[in-house]
């Protein structure tokens, strides 16, 4: 069961966005056959929809959600590879509630016996083209010049403090073992409390499924990717989100000083300043909202949150982050974790939009 | 009017606090029965080492004497003095730890009257 969750989990990056642990059951999985009603190719998660007919006769419609359809589209998928009245075989996973739902496992067309919707994976070049570099000899975090491209895919599921002995967790960050809280962060006891309340209840109440912007780390892990746009004539760095409620930060890298925490006007995203440490671009944020989870698997936060970030680019391929948490109203001590992301060559950001509302109450808000 | 109503409810879901459970604004009502009730509202602050706040801040605000949680069962045990000298002392329970209506219900003893209250968290 385990390796079929991680597959699953693995097929489908949007996941991380879209509660899928809160909405369906791994432990429930259906078989479903019939003709295809209707096809909706829409962010975030595209559909196809079948009437099945029970042994009675009776015909029930069901909607089965087949993945993100940019991530089906990177898998060269369109929604044309089906019509209606297409006879589909389904292997499905239920929802948790009674909804006639499901998330397929495999689609099969009957006529043909081909497997549809099968995401690909896509292995890295063997040569790593150097660093890119401005003039003046910093890593340019974009592009190279007059190329297109952006950053993708983190290589963790959640921040974790670095130790020797990473738990075991989910791409939503969802831990195999609750035991393993502390293992995650140096938590306060209230904090631990919240934190497995929300691990215990499968992310339901997660502000991101309701399209809440993701502030702080959790900017680098929310699938579709972020790109930034370096403006050293200005002394800023733009960060835009590819995914979540495609929202953008601001580093202002001109000198200023960071103004005092307790006077800020308190945002997601907080206010940042940052300086080049050799090839290490440090940012230091503080100024957020207690209206975000800043990592994914609920870590919680307070006003108090401090946040000092690493970036480094090794090569044209890869970043690497790394954050330093300090926040003494929720941990116990000021801790670090990180991951590496990986770079997007000639594609810009995907357009993809988190709209309130969606119609999958199971994916968005049931409180 | 439905519209508005459910304009104000996703209003209301993105201002959610997802920080120390307590801390916000809490208003409800205590009473001994259904119909006799008394509003009140709390304010309440984690500093990070422990949780403090007002109850009806104005100019009849009382300062409360302590607020004690436990965050294994997210009980809550608050006692103050109001400028008449009565004391009280209300516990209670949080309910819906992780949504944005979560609430705080349980007994309330002010001076010789007992009865219960409940709030949620604005």
């Amino acid at each position: 069961m385990r390796t079929l969750l991680a597959l699953i989990l693995l097929s489908a990056p949007a996941f991380a966005q879209s509660g899928f642990s809160a909405t369906y059951d791994p432990g429930r999985t259906i078989k479903l056959s019939g003709p295809v009603t209707r096809i909706e190719w829409a962010n975030p998660h595209a559909f196809v929809y079948v009437n099945v007919r029970d042994t009675a006769g009776t015909i029930t419609n069901w909607a089965v959600e087949i993945g993100n359809p940019l991530d089906l589209e990177d898998s060269g998928w369109k929604s044309s590879a089906v019509h209606i009245g297409d006879i589909l075989n389904v292997d499905g996973i239920l929802t948790r509630d009674e909804t006639r739902q499901a998330f397929a496992k495999s689609v099969t067309l009957a006529r043909t016996g081909a497997k549809l919707f099968v995401m690909s994976n896509k292995s890295r070049p063997a040569i790593t083209p150097p660093t890119p570099r401005w003039p003046d000899g910093h890593p340019r975090l974009g592009p190279p010049p007059g190329k297109t491209g952006y950053w993708g895919n983190a290589t963790a599921a959640s921040l974790v403090e670095h130790s020797a002995v990473r738990p075991d967790m989910n791409d939503e960050g969802l831990l195999r073992n609750l035991a393993d809280a502390d293992r995650v962060a140096p938590f306060q006891p209230w904090a631990k409390s919240v934190y497995e309340y929300r691990q215990r209840t499968l992310l339901r109440d997660d502000p991101l499924t309701r399209c809440i912007p993701a502030g702080g780390p959790r900017q680098f892990q929310t699938p579709h990717g972020f790109q930034f746009v370096e403006q050293p004539q200005i002394g800023r760095i733009l960060v835009l989100s590819g995914g979540g409620d495609r929202n953008w930060r601001v580093i202002y890298t001109d000198g200023r000083p960071q103004g005092q925490a307790d006077e800020a006007v308190r945002t997601y995203y907080g206010t940042s300043t940052g300086h080049w440490e050799k090839d290490t671009l440090v940012v230091d944020v503080v100024g957020f909202n207690e209206k975000f989870w800043f990592a994914n698997g609920g870590l919680p936060h307070t006003e108090g949150l401090h946040l000092t970030e690493r970036f480094s680019r090794p090569d044209l391929n890869t970043l690497k982050y790394e954050v330093t948490v300090d926040d003494p109203q929720t941990y116990t001590r000021p801790w670090t974790g990180g991951w590496n992301v990986q770079w997007v060559p000639d594609k810009d950001i995907d357009e993809y939009f988190c709209e309130e509302g969606y119609h999958s109450k199971g994916l968005y808000g049931q409180n | 009017m439905k519209r508005l109503l459910a304009m104000l409810a996703l209003t209301a879901a993105a201002f959610a606090q997802q920080g120390h459970p307590l801390t916000g604004t809490w208003t409800g009502d205590w009473g001994a029965s259904p119909t006799d009730r008394h509003q009140v509202t709390f304010v309440l602050n984690w500093d990070g080492k422990k949780v403090s706040g007002v109850m009806n801040p104005g100019p009849d605000s009382v300062t409360l004497s302590s607020v004690y949680v436990d965050v294994t069962s997210w009980t809550v045990r608050i006692e103050a003095d109001t400028k008449d000298h009565q004391h009280i002392a209300a516990e209670g329970h949080i309910e819906n730890l992780g949504s944005y209506h979560r609430t705080l219900n349980g007994s309330w003893h002010q001076g010789a009257a007992n009865g219960d209250f409940r709030l949620t968290r604005d």
